[in-house]
């Protein structure tokens, strides 16, 4: 464990957790209505600490549905994460199980994307994702006690709370846009993640979309676009500055 | 559920950092997090709760400013932050 890595994860974590404590809460509460305990809501939250299939699983729990449909749907939703593991996987060298299970357990799609958004930090550096991770499951965790504790007094719906999320995955999505070509990907992603989910019932649009638009980006890298339009846009806005100004306006 | 939600998240992180992967493999996932972070926020603006396809105004007309904010300032922070105020104040004209 390197303590600088882990604070800069820290650190970085900070829009994570923004998004987390009032969704956290938002589960909290849910979780409360469906019949559960504010241990059980906690306990969950710990051990599972997926916000997709958490919801889903209070749901099918206030419709009395037994646990192994809980169990099969939790493992559908989360095939998703074998992308995100894969891709994570390169930027780290041989570790020790001990550190992946670890860093594995606490990975979810907020914290994939943010570490992604920078990946010289990743590269290497398991305490610095560990932090990262760390204090983006103790933000869900919180909100997950809190919002059990103090639900009635909050709507989940109002002040925003639905768009916290959303709004961090289309920052996220944009910093990742620094070629023409990744420009076609999104688009690309976009239009078959719709298409995906209208075709298909359940979570498989996330893992379809992801094999289909990164394999046409692998296409596009290597052959079949002309340079013009697949080259830089906007070298001006690449990671490091984004970074810088996060850092400098998360001080501020 | 703990166990179902580990194992997807942890079998490629333990075994592909010991395996010889492709470049292909590489480059492609190099696209993942475009690909995924997509496959994420454009369904939000296009289905409703019932996942029936159905344009969403309300997530729509948060999301475009984000998207401006976000490439121009690249805050996650701020991001978040602005999102949900907008969001929350387009609730007062949306509702009525």
């Amino acid at each position: 464990m390197r303590n600088a890595d882990f604070r800069e994860g820290v650190k970085a974590a900070l829009p994570i957790v923004l998004g987390y404590l009032p969704v956290g809460m938002a589960f909290g509460v849910l979780a409360r209505k469906a019949g559960l305990t504010t241990f059980e809501a906690g306990l969950m939250s710990l051990l599972v600490y997926a916000g997709a299939s958490q919801f889903i699983a209070i749901e099918m729990i206030s419709k009395g549905i037994s646990w192994l449909p809980i169990v099969i749907a939790t493992f559908f939703i989360n095939l998703r994460h074998l992308l995100m593991s894969s891709t994570l996987s390169l930027y780290f060298q041989k570790n020790r199980f001990r550190t992946f299970s670890l860093l594995a357990a606490q990975l979810t799609d907020e914290s994939f994307a943010v570490a992604m958004s920078n990946t010289s930090k990743v590269r290497n550096r398991p305490s610095y994702l560990f932090g990262l991770q760390m204090t983006s499951q103790l933000a869900w965790i919180a909100g997950s006690i809190g919002g059990a504790l103090f639900g009635k007094l909050i709507d989940h719906r109002e002040y925003g709370i639905p768009f916290a999320l959303p709004s961090l995955f289309i920052c996220l999505l944009v910093i990742q846009i620094n070629k023409v070509r990744h420009l076609w990907v999104m688009v690309i992603a976009g239009i078959s993640s719709i298409f995906f989910k209208w075709a298909f019932s359940g979570n498989w649009y996330i893992l379809l979309t992801g094999l289909l638009a990164s394999g046409i980006g692998i296409v596009i890298e290597t052959k079949l676009i002309p340079s013009p339009w697949t080259g830089e846009v906007g070298t001006n806005r690449n990671n490091c500055r984004a970074d810088t100004r996060n850092r400098g306006e998360g001080r501020g | 559920m703990g166990i179902v939600t580990f194992l997807p998240r942890f079998l490629p992180m333990a075994f592909l950092t010991r395996w010889v992967i492709p470049e292909r493999v590489k480059m492609g996932l190099g696209y993942i997090p475009i690909a995924i972070l997509s496959a994420i926020v454009f369904p939000i603006l296009f289905f409703n709760e019932g996942a029936e396809v159905k344009i969403q105004p309300h997530y729509l007309l948060s999301a475009v400013p984000i998207f401006i904010f976000a490439w121009k300032v690249k805050s996650l922070w701020a991001s978040v932050v602005l999102g949900m105020l907008i969001y929350w104040g387009l609730g007062f004209f949306l509702s009525q």
